[in-house]
C-alpha cells in the first residue's frame, strides 16, 4: 500500500468517525428530549390510576382505562366540556388576535405617523415583561367589566395581547415592495383594498405562522383561566387537569395527551401555506 | 392627453432636507419629458410628487386645468412604471393588467338587467318619468376588459403570456407587462422612473426604441426619469437636468448640447466629457486673448465668437472656466487657435479615435485634454502635437458659479458711451437723460440689460438675426455698424425703432456710477387671522399695519406650511415698484428722493430701514404711507427659503 492510498483511507475513516459521533450526539439529545413525552403515553395508558402504584419508574399493568374515563366519567370531571371550552376560547382568540395583530403590524409597517416610533419602542419595552406580571390589574379591570368567570372575558385578554408581538409580521411585511402597493394606489386601490387584495395573499405563511401562535397560546395557558373562571363546567381543559385528584394520574396523562391533537392537526392542515417566496416576480432584486 | 405645469414646486422633508428647490415648468400635451442628473439629485423625487406618492411642500401642480396637489394618485389620471415594475406577484399577467381597469368605472347609462313582462329586453335603457336616460357609473364588463388587455398586450406582444404569472417571466417581458398596465388605462399622463435600468444593455436599447415609438403611437405626455445622459439624448423631446434639488437646464438635447447653461450640464451631457480648463480672458481690439491659469500656453479668438460673453469677465482677471467637446479640437490644423498638446494615450473605438493628451507638456490632471480623431489612427505616447480648436464651438463659465457667462440670451449690452450736458451717445446716436440719471461728464461705458430694449423709442435700428430661445425671440440689431441685442416676443424684419429703459441700465462715466433701480422691494412679516363681522380674515402682518390676504395667497401659505404653524412663521414678502403705491391706511415710510425716469416717476421711500422704490405720479416729500397690492404679492417663507406664491 502507498502512501496516497493511506491517505485516503485515513480520510475516510476519519469521516466516518465524524458521522458516528455526530449521530451519537443527536440520538442522546432526541431521548432526553423525547423521554419525558414517552413517559407520559406511557403513563396514560396504565391501568390504575395512581402514581402510587407505578411498579418502579413505568406503569405495573397497562390498558385503556384513563381514556375510557376521560370521556365517559363526566359527572365530577367533565373533560369533554373543559376540550370545548378551550377550543371555543382558543379559536376565538385565534380569529380575533390574528386580525388585530396583522392590522398593527400593517400600519406600522406601511403608515408613517406622528408617534409612530415610540409606540414600536413601547410595545417592545412592554413586551420584556412577563405577561403575568398584570394579571392583578387585569383581574380588577375584569370585575370592573364584569368579566369574571366568562369565557368573553379571557377571550378579550388574548385577542388584545395578541398585537403586542406584532414585530415579526411587520417585518415580514417590509419585505413586501413598497411600491407594490404604490402602484395598486396608483392603479385605483384604497388602503384597504391594497391590505385585503396584496397584501393579505402575499403573506399566507406570516398568516399561518400569526394563526398558530395566537391558537396555541390559550390553547395552553393556565393562570389566566385559573384566576377568571370560578365554575368547574366552564374550566379550560388546563385548569381541570390541574383540579383532578391525586389519584387520577392516568386520567391526568391521558388529558395532556389528547390535548396535544388539535394543533397537530391544525398544524398539518396549514403547513403548506408556510412557504417561502410568495412574492417572487413582483420585483426587481 | 394633458399638459402638466409645475410652478415653484418644493419638496422639504421633515428633517429639514430638500430634495426638490423651485421647479418651474411648463410640459405640453404629448411631450416627451426626460429628467436626468445623478443619483440623489430629485428626478424621481419630482416624479413621485406628480404621480401623487409624495406630498408637494409648496407650489402648485396642474394636470390640465386642475390643481393636483392635494388629489389622490389613482384621481390624478396618470399611470406610472417603476424601476423594479412592482408587478402584482399573485396575480396572472391578465390580472396584472387588468387591475387597474377593474378599479375604475365607466359613464353608462341604467339598463333593465332581465326581460320583463311589459316588454322592456334585457340590456335596453331604463327611461325617467321625462323619457330621459338614466346615467349611472359602472364597472367594465368581462368582454371589454378582455379586449382591453388584448389591445395593450398585442401593442407591447405579451399576448402569448397573459396567462403566466410574474415570476415565470424574464426582466424584459416583466418590464413589458409593466408597461402595458400603464397603458391599458390611457392616462393622460405617463411617468416611467427608470424603466430600464434593471436591464441588462442590448434589451435596454431595444426597450428604448420601443418606448419611444410607444409614446409616438399613444399620443400621450410621457415623464422619464433616467440617470443615463444617453436615454435621455435620445428620447426626450426635453430634457430637464437636475443636481441636488435644482433645475440646472431645461431644453432640447440638441440645445442642452450645443448651448449647455452651466458647467455641470456641459459636463453631464455628451461623451466623452467636454474638456474644461481655468483661464482668463482679455479683450483687446477684435480678438480676445484667452490665457490658461495652469499651463503656460494662450489663444487669441476674435471677438465676435465671444460676442454674447458677459462683458466684466474679460478684464484679463476674472477667473473663468473654458469648456470645448472633443469633436472641436483637431490634430489636422483644421480649426483657428492652435493649441500644444502632448499626448499621453489614445483609445480606438472603431469609428474614431480618443486621443488623450496634457496641455502642459510636463503632464497633470488639471489639464488634461480629449481630441477626437478619426478611426484607427495611431499616436505616439509623449509626442507633442499642435491641435487646432474651433473658436465657433468655445463654452465659458464663471470659475466659482459654474454658470454660463455666454448664455444663448445675453444678459447685457456692453457698449462704449459718453455724456455730456445731460446727454447720452452711444452707438452713433444721442439720447438726453431723464432727470433721475445724474452724471458727470466723459466717456465711459454703458451697459443695458437686453430686456430693457424697448421698442417702439427714438432710435433707428435694423434687425440682422434673429433666434427663437425658449419662446422668446432674441434680434439682432444694427445700429450704426455696431450689435445690439434686444428680446422681442414677436417675429420682426427690418428697420426698427427701439428705446431703452433707463430704469434698468448702468452707467460708469468718469469715476462715477449710475446703477438700476432695483426691480424687487421685500419686506419682512407674517400672517394673521382677524374675526371680522364673524368671519375670518387672514391678513399680511406687515410692520405693524394689516393688510387682507387673497384667498390664493393664504390657501397656499397653509398649503406650504403644513404641520408647522402658519402663524408663527416668518414671512418676507415682495413686490415690484408697481405692487406697491400711496395711500392712507398703510405702512409709514420717509421719502428720501424721487426717480423721474420720463415717461414714469418713482419714489424712493425709507419704511423702517428698508429702502422701497415706489410708483407715483405726484412729487411726494416728508411721511407717506405705502400700501402693497396684496394680490400682486410674492410670498418666500424666511427660514426655509421657499417661493411658497
Amino acid at each position: 500500500m502507498n502512501k496516497a492510498n493511506v491517505k485516503v483511507v485515513k480520510a475516510k475513516t476519519k469521516r466516518v468517525l465524524n458521522v458516528l459521533i455526530t449521530y451519537c450526539i443527536l440520538i442522546l439529545v432526541a431521548f432526553i428530549f423525547f423521554f419525558p413525552c414517552l413517559w407520559l403515553i406511557l403513563a396514560s395508558f396504565s391501568k390504575s390510576g395512581s402514581i402510587y402504584s407505578f411498579d418502579g419508574f413505568f406503569p405495573a399493568q397497562y390498558g385503556f382505562d384513563a381514556f375510557k374515563s376521560l370521556f365517559t366519567d363526566t359527572v365530577m370531571y367533565n373533560y369533554p366540556r373543559w376540550f370545548a371550552n378551550t377550543l371555543f376560547i382558543a379559536v376565538m382568540s385565534c380569529i380575533l388576535g390574528t386580525f388585530l395583530t396583522i392590522l398593527t403590524a400593517y400600519c406600522m409597517s406601511r403608515f408613517r405617523f406622528k408617534s409612530r416610533k415610540a409606540m414600536m419602542k413601547a410595545t417592545l419595552l412592554l413586551g420584556m415583561f412577563p405577561s403575568f406580571m398584570g394579571t392583578i390589574a387585569v383581574y380588577l379591570i375584569m370585575t370592573q367589566f364584569n368579566l369574571i368567570n366568562q369565557h368573553w372575558g379571557l377571550i378579550l385578554i388574548y385577542s388584545a395581547q395578541a398585537p403586542m408581538g406584532y414585530m415579526v409580521q411587520k417585518g415580514f411585511f417590509d419585505t413586501i415592495p413598497y411600491s407594490i402597493d404604490e402602484a395598486a394606489r396608483i392603479d385605483g386601490a384604497s388602503n384597504f383594498t391594497v391590505f385585503v387584495k396584496f397584501i393579505l395573499p402575499l403573506s399566507k405563511p406570516m398568516l399561518v405562522y400569526t394563526a398558530l401562535t395566537s391558537f396555541t397560546w390559550p390553547w395552553s395557558d393556565f393562570i389566566l383561566p385559573k384566576m377568571l373562571l370560578i365554575d368547574k363546567d366552564l374550566y379550560t381543559v388546563a385548569v381541570g387537569l390541574m383540579s383532578l385528584g391525586e389519584t387520577e394520574f392516568a386520567r391526568f396523562a391521558a388529558g395532556s395527551i389528547f390535548i396535544a391533537i388539535p394543533i397537530i392537526v391544525l398544524y398539518f392542515c396549514l403547513v403548506k401555506y408556510m412557504i417561502n417566496g410568495m412574492a417572487a416576480g413582483a420585483v426587481k432584486e | 392627453m394633458a399638459n402638466l405645469s409645475l410652478k415653484h414646486i418644493y419638496k422639504v422633508y421633515p428633517n429639514g432636507a430638500k430634495a426638490v428647490n423651485d421647479f418651474n415648468m411648463q410640459i405640453d400635451d404629448k411631450e416627451f419629458i426626460v429628467f436626468v442628473g445623478p443619483s440623489g439629485c430629485g428626478k424621481s423625487t419630482t416624479l413621485r410628487m406628480i404621480a401623487g406618492l409624495e406630498e408637494i411642500t409648496a407650489g402648485e401642480l396642474k394636470i390640465g386645468d386642475t390643481v393636483v396637489n392635494g388629489m389622490e394618485p389613482k384621481d390624478r389620471d396618470i399611470a406610472m412604471v417603476f424601476q423594479n415594475y412592482a408587478l402584482y406577484p399573485h396575480m396572472t399577467i391578465f390580472e396584472n393588467i387588468a387591475f387597474g381597469l377593474r378599479m375604475r368605472k365607466v359613464p353608462d347609462v341604467k339598463r333593465y338587467k332581465k326581460d320583463d313582462n311589459k316588454g322592456h329586453r334585457a340590456g335596453e335603457p331604463v327611461l325617467d318619468k321625462n323619457g330621459q336616460e338614466i346615467p349611472v357609473m359602472r364597472k367594465y364588463n368581462k368582454q371589454e376588459l378582455a379586449a382591453k388587455v388584448n389591445e395593450a398586450a398585442e401593442i407591447l406582444g405579451i399576448t402569448e403570456y397573459l396567462k403566466r404569472k410574474p415570476k415565470e417571466m424574464s426582466g424584459g417581458q416583466r418590464q413589458r407587462v409593466a408597461l402595458g398596465r400603464a397603458i391599458v388605462r390611457h392616462p393622460k399622463v405617463m411617468l416611467l422612473d427608470e424603466p430600464l435600468s434593471n436591464l441588462d444593455a442590448k434589451l435596454r436599447t431595444q426597450m428604448r426604441s420601443e418606448i419611444v415609438k410607444l409614446h409616438k403611437k399613444l399620443e400621450t405626455t410621457f415623464i422619464y426619469v433616467t440617470h443615463d445622459q444617453v436615454e435621455a439624448m435620445t428620447m426626450g423631446t426635453r430634457i430637464v437636468v437636475m443636481k441636488d434639488g435644482f433645475v440646472k437646464q431645461i431644453d432640447t438635447p440638441k440645445n442642452l448640447y450645443k448651448y449647455p447653461a452651466n458647467k455641470f450640464v456641459a459636463g453631464f451631457i455628451g461623451t466623452p466629457q467636454m474638456n474644461f480648463f481655468a483661464c482668463t480672458l482679455k479683450k483687446s481690439g477684435d480678438k480676445v486673448k484667452i490665457k490658461f491659469t495652469d499651463a503656460d500656453a494662450e489663444i487669441a479668438v476674435p471677438y465676435a465668437a465671444l460676442m454674447k460673453t458677459t462683458p466684466h469677465y474679460l478684464d484679463g482677471n476674472k477667473n473663468v472656466i473654458l469648456g470645448f467637446r472633443a469633436e472641436a479640437v483637431s490634430l489636422d490644423g483644421a480649426g483657428d487657435a492652435k493649441i500644444k498638446v502632448k499626448i499621453s494615450h489614445s483609445e480606438e473605438l472603431g469609428t474614431e479615435t480618443l486621443v488623450y493628451g496634457d496641455l502642459n507638456t510636463e503632464g497633470g490632471e488639471d489639464t488634461r485634454i480629449i481630441i477626437k480623431a478619426g478611426g484607427f489612427r495611431q499616436f505616439e505616447p509623449d509626442a507633442v502635437c499642435t491641435a487646432s480648436l474651433d473658436t465657433e464651438q468655445i463654452h465659458l463659465f464663471d470659475a466659482e458659479t459654474e454658470e454660463s457667462i455666454m448664455p444663448r440670451v445675453p444678459e447685457f449690452n456692453y457698449l462704449d458711451c459718453s455724456v455730456k450736458g445731460g446727454k447720452l451717445t452711444f452707438l452713433g446716436t444721442t439720447e438726453t437723460l431723464p432727470p433721475a440719471i445724474s452724471c458727470a461728464d466723459g466717456k465711459g461705458e454703458l451697459l443695458i440689460p437686453v430686456s430693457a430694449v424697448k421698442f417702439g423709442g427714438g432710435i433707428k435700428a435694423k434687425v440682422t438675426d434673429s433666434e427663437t430661445v425658449n419662446g422668446k425671440i432674441l434680434l439682432t440689431l444694427e445700429i450704426n455698424g455696431s450689435r445690439l441685442y434686444a428680446l422681442s416676443d414677436k417675429e420682426r424684419k427690418g428697420e426698427v425703432s427701439i428705446g431703452i429703459d433707463y430704469k434698468a441700465i448702468t452707467l460708469r462715466v468718469g469715476g462715477s456710477e449710475v446703477l438700476p433701480m432695483p426691480r424687487i422691494n421685500c419686506l419682512d412679516g407674517a400672517l394673521i387671522a382677524e374675526k371680522k363681522d364673524g368671519a375670518t380674515v387672514y391678513c399680511l402682518l406687515i410692520g405693524g399695519e394689516k393688510f387682507a390676504a387673497p384667498e390664493e395667497v393664504y390657501t397656499k401659505i397653509f398649503a406650504a406650511t403644513t404641520g408647522r404653524k402658519a402663524f408663527n412663521t416668518a414671512f418676507r414678502y415682495e413686490w415690484d415698484a408697481y405692487g406697491l403705491s400711496v395711500g392712507e391706511n398703510g405702512i409709514s415710510a420717509e421719502v428720501e428722493g424721487m426717480l423721474d425716469y420720463g415717461e414714469e416717476k418713482f419714489a424712493r421711500v425709507n419704511a423702517g430701514g428698508q429702502t422701497l422704490y415706489v410708483k407715483t405720479d405726484a412729487d411726494l416729500s416728508g411721511t407717506v404711507r405705502i400700501v402693497p397690492d396684496a394680490a400682486k404679492v410674492s410670498v418666500v417663507e424666511s427660514e426655509r427659503r421657499i417661493r411658497i406664491v
